[in-house]
């Protein structure tokens, strides 16, 4: 075929101008390959080690209480080995030398079959037996640490003293477990008993691994555990999906991430764009002489085709080798910051995935300048031959260009499965690009104008700059676009991250408690207020009566039935009471029960949550609380506001619905930093049951949480502004003969070295920090509409965020623009423009 | 004569190509005075141009010596040659050498810029109306004619008002009609500046034109130079 043999001979030119085409190429691919192979392998470990990580096979749970007799008695018949877990939070405390140390901890109390899979890994290495035995506990490392404990202390849980007896390194069902906000203490059930903890009303999990004989049929073992007990307030989970928090995180932040891949692979698809570009500009007289040779637009287009075919392929199956090596390189690294071990290794469907990407990137950039190919004239060789076809393509080519693009838009929210994520984030993309090109043209418009200003004049090197940037050739468009994707998101996650901190440890403070307390007991409520409100530095306390239920129906039919998937059904949900409508309780439907009430149940339901899963007044909800079924009637819906870190109910009843039900209460405390420390002590010493968790420390733990991803989403714009480097070093060393070439006129003009640079200086940096202005005006807006629109706050502009994207937009403009620049200035301007004549 | 305004002594050349050193110029002993119009001649490969880029100070000498003014250039780095340029010389190229990414205006106003001048952009205006371009003072190089190119390289190299005018091949790109205007509009800015013209050229009426004529062959001065008087 005649287009394969020209495309065969042309390539025998060697790779030398598509050095940036497969960069850019390669490392698209390969951060995209490297995403999708440490996602697969981290869900691989998690499946494989489904049993270790859920300690069980399976795993039955209940709030509140421990398994009744039927319950036991059911499990029992149908597991080879059954292990308790109860699971509670808990204060620890340390005596010494009269000084009282407190930590909030999540206590997990153990039987002798614990763990049934996976090993405790401890310090000293003693069997779990040794170091439990007796009053032995083990504790996290970080927590030994906080409290200064050495092996051999005592350490007090409730109103029981303890023995330190080993450090833990890690709890094999660790994993699974989500956000915790206290570090696990291992310790015997038994020994717990006279400790004043579990007491009735008090806040715990009880878990039942269990350990199922071979072969036994997991489904059907589910269905039939759900059928008996659903309704009673026992979960199940099952080592299929051992972490489902854990899966779920995974599974959205490998998407999220081979979004931003995708985003890194756009912007090296205006390098691969420019690059094959450049070379077709270089070929017009090779492609005027074949055409006066006799040869045809089409198979013109398909010689070049295939070249830039045989090219991508060559720089996708580069990027896949880059991007295997990363699993494999940085194995130990990845596993080290993993709960649980990963399968990390080479999978077929993620390096296809993103060579499928690639090989879609590379067509949609590479088509409009191959199209261009084709319509050369042969007429070209008898006129300006330098001339490049400029011309709008045909209609074939955009609507290629976009079966391609939806191809691509369509394969990635595939294989994420988060199409509103893929659709949103392409938009973003192309908007993105769209709103760079359209300011690339404003600051030519802006560099023409400042150009011609008086005030320029006499300062030659400026206005040569401004000239430049002002002028054709299409320096600026190529530069805003390869830095600025990666700068605005930069940009924007620095205004977010800034804005969300403020809101968290500015603002929140000071309409959130200082103290969350529960397990308050009956008996202790009245003791416990007289401590608080005789306080000076306290100016609030909120109390309520809390038990925990579940939602298992709606008017009869199962809950799930009839409002879906919602949150407010996912577990069970604290329920309160109150006679009357405690004091700024806002009822936005119906009516609060009269006083002393002791009809059939009502309920006060959430207004937001109930309206979301389509609950009207007068609906009955059954509500399981620790396995009796209350039916009540919705008689009213109010406001609940979760932002504060208030007391927030979902549901309240009316007091004689819950009667003889044991209760504990919870509160909150708001008080002045400084009283803090001695509410806690007095508390903590009165109370050794209670639990107090500090609502500071709780923040603080959200914020690293979030720091963490303001992080992952800060490496994936690094990785697109990396890209975009590439591409500037690719539009620099393109440029670099044009560079030289003007130099050499200047010289010819009069202008020293000093000048020249100083031009070449400027140009870049007015380049760099327009394409840094913008990214901060575009990252400042995402930003405004995250805090506004997603989280609900106020926005205030962070300048020192911004201040570095433009500092790093003006560095690599000036990194990839001078690092060109010595050739230019040393080179003699005869032999430059003889080379020319 | 009187004290000629470029000297060239002894003057030899080589540069290295992918082929190894080539000799192009060989002890070439030259002067030309103040306001002189000198005509440079000779085959292609005759080293006419580089010749040209020698006194232009854009070529450094392998041997000998190159005086403009009474400056050794020979002596001088890249960046006094580029400010005895800026003040003393003005330089038009075969093809043009216009700066694309520059208008017509911007073009002709650096070098006066260069030259620390306060009205380069007016200066250059006036430049750019006198060799018949005054509509075409926004249009980058690429929008204009070869012809046209070629007059905003004049105004370029004339709006300093240099001492010496150095041409090569001026009308080499251009048809005859055009290049014939040009050479008008060459002479003409001579003739109203009272600068040197040193000008390369194939073309015999061109060369009838000039004061004085000099032939080269094989890079040698031809002794058959003076005949053509």
């Amino acid at each position: 075929m005649m287009a394969w043999r020209i495309a065969r001979r042309e390539l025998r030119g060697g790779l030398s101008g598509f050095r940036i085409f497969l960069i850019c190429l390669a490392l698209g691919v390969a951060a995209i390959a490297a995403v999708g192979l440490v996602r697969d392998g981290i869900e691989a470990g998690l499946r494989a080690n489904g049993a270790v990580i859920l300690g069980g096979d399976a795993q039955m749970s209940f709030t509140y209480r421990e398994a009744n007799a039927q319950e036991r008695r059911w499990m029992a018949d149908t597991a080879e080995t059954v292990s308790e877990v109860i699971d509670f939070r808990s204060m620890l405390v340390v005596a010494r030398a009269g000084q009282t140390d407190r930590a909030l901890t999540q206590v997990k109390a153990v039987d002798d079959f614990y763990p049934l899979y996976g090993q405790v890994l401890l310090t000293p290495d003693w069997p779990l037996e040794r170091v439990l035995a007796g009053n032995g506990v083990a504790v996290a490392r970080v927590l030994a640490d906080r409290l200064g404990l050495q092996i051999g202390d005592t350490v007090q849980l409730g109103t029981k003293v303890f023995t330190l007896n080993a450090v833990l390194d890690r709890l094999p069902d660790d994993a699974g477990g989500g956000f915790g906000l206290g570090p696990p203490t291992l310790v015997r059930k038994a020994a717990l008993e006279g400790a004043g903890l579990l007491e009735p009303g008090t806040l715990y999990d009880s878990q039942y691994r269990l350990k199922l004989f071979a072969g036994a049929a997991v489904e059907s073992l589910e269905q039939e555990a759900m059928a008996q007990f659903r309704d009673s307030g026992m979960r199940w989970r099952d080592a299929r999906n051992a972490a489902p928090g854990l899966s779920e995180f995974v599974g959205r932040m490998g998407a999220f991430l081979v979004l931003v891949g995708l985003a890194g692979l756009a912007v090296g698809g205006v390098g691969v764009s420019a690059a094959v570009r450049a070379y077709l500009d270089g070929k017009t007289e090779v492609i005027a002489t074949l055409k006066t040779l006799g040869a045809e637009s089409r198979t013109i287009f398909a010689a070049y085709l295939m070249q830039i075919g045989v090219l991508s392929v060559l720089g996708i199956a580069l990027g896949l080798a880059l991007g295997a090596m990363v699993p494999i390189l940085l194995a130990p690294l990845i596993e080290s910051r993993l709960p649980l071990p990963a399968d990390l290794g080479l999978r077929a469907a993620p390096l296809a995935e993103a060579a499928l990407y690639g090989a879609l990137t590379a067509l949609i950039f590479t088509l409009l300048p191959l199209s261009r190919s084709g319509r050369v004239r042969a007429a070209a060789l008898f006129r300006d031959i330098a001339e490049p076809v400029r011309s709008w393509p045909g209609w074939r080519v955009l609507i290629t260009l976009v079966v391609l693009l939806g191809a691509l838009v369509w394969a990635a929210a595939a294989f994420s499965g988060e199409v509103w994520l893929t659709l949103w984030a392409a938009g973003g993309v192309m908007g993105a690009l769209l709103l760079l090109v359209c300011a690339a043209w404003g600051i030519r418009v802006l560099a023409r104008r400042a150009a011609g200003l008086r005030m320029v004049r006499g300062r030659t090197s400026l206005r040569l700059a401004l000239g430049a940037v002002a002028g054709p050739g299409g320096e600026a468009t190529s530069v805003v676009l390869s830095l600025g994707l990666g700068l605005t998101v930069l940009a924007a996650v620095g205004q977010i991250d800034t804005n969300l901190r403020a809101a968290i440890s500015d603002e929140l403070p000071d309409v959130a408690p200082s103290y969350f307390i529960v397990d308050i007991q009956p008996g202790q409520l009245q003791g416990f207020l007289d401590r608080v409100e005789n306080d000076p530095g306290v100016s609030r306390v909120q109390t309520a009566p809390m038990l925990r239920g579940v939602i298992t129906r709606i008017n009869g039919q199962p809950a799930r039935e009839v409002a879906g998937e919602h949150w407010v059904l996912s577990s069970d949900r604290g329920v309160t009471s109150s006679d009357i409508a405690p004091e700024g309780t806002q009822i936005t439907q119906g009516q609060w029960w009269p006083a002393a009430y002791d009809g059939p149940p009502q309920v006060s339901f959430a207004a937001e949550e109930a309206a979301e899963m389509g609950l009207k007044l007068g609906d009955l909800l059954t509500v399981n609380i620790l396995g009796r079924d209350i039916d009540a009637q919705i008689t009213s819906f109010r406001v609940v506001d979760f932002s504060t870190a208030g007391i927030g109910f979902v549901m309240s009843m009316n007091p004689a619905a819950l009667a003889g039900a044991p209760y504990t209460s919870i509160a909150t405390i708001y008080a002045q930093e400084e009283a803090e420390a001695a509410i806690l002590r007095d508390l903590a010493t009165q109370y050794p049951n209670i639990t107090a968790i500090r609502v500071r420390d709780a923040i603080s733990r959200v914020t690293e949480v979030l720091r963490g991803m303001a992080a992952a989403i800060t490496y994936g714009a690094m990785a697109t502004l990396i890209t975009g480097l590439f591409v500037l070093i690719g539009a620099a060393a393109a440029g670099q003969r044009a560079r030289i070439y003007e130099a050499a006129v200047l010289k010819t003009l009069g202008a020293a070295r000093g000048q020249v640079l100083a031009y070449f200086t400027l140009r870049a940096g007015i380049l760099g920090a327009a394409a840094g202005l913008i990214a901060v005006f575009a990252g400042g807006v995402a930003g405004w509409a995250v805090m506004t629109f997603v989280m609900d706050t106020e926005y205030s502009f962070e300048p020192r965020s911004a201040f570095v994207v433009v500092v790093g937009g003006v560095i690599a403009t000036l990194l990839s623009g001078l690092g060109f620049a010595w050739r230019p200035l040393a080179a003699r301007p005869a032999q430059v423009l003889r080379g020319r004549e | 004569m009187t004290s000629p305004v470029l000297s060239l002594n002894e003057v030899s050349l080589a540069l290295k190509g992918n082929a190894g050193v080539v000799e192009i110029l060989h002890g070439i002993d030259l002067q030309v005075a103040a306001q002189e119009t000198l005509g440079l001649i000779g085959p292609s490969g005759s080293g006419k141009s580089s010749l040209l880029m020698l006194m232009g100070g854009l070529e450094r000498a392998t041997s000998g010596s190159v005086q403009a003014l009474g400056h050794d250039l020979s002596a001088m780095n890249e960046d006094a040659l580029a400010r005895f340029r800026r003040h003393h010389m003005g330089v038009v190229f075969q093809s043009f050498h216009l700066i694309p990414t520059m208008t017509a205006l911007e073009n002709v106003a650096t070098p006066l810029e260069l030259a620390g001048d306060r009205d380069a952009f007016d200066r250059a205006a006036e430049e750019l109306c006198a060799v018949g371009l005054e509509d075409r003072l926004d249009h980058y190089p690429a929008q204009m004619s070869g012809g046209e190119q070629q007059r905003v390289a004049l105004a370029r190299a004339a709006a300093p008002r240099p001492d010496i005018l150095l041409a090569d091949e001026p009308t080499g790109n251009l048809d005859g009609a055009n290049g014939a205007a040009i050479m008008d509009l060459l002479f003409g800015l001579r003739d109203r500046h009272g600068a040197t013209l040193v000008l390369v050229t194939h073309a015999p009426e061109l060369a009838a034109r000039c004061d004085r004529v000099v032939r080269l062959a094989d890079g040698r001065i031809s002794p058959m130079n003076e005949a053509a008087q």
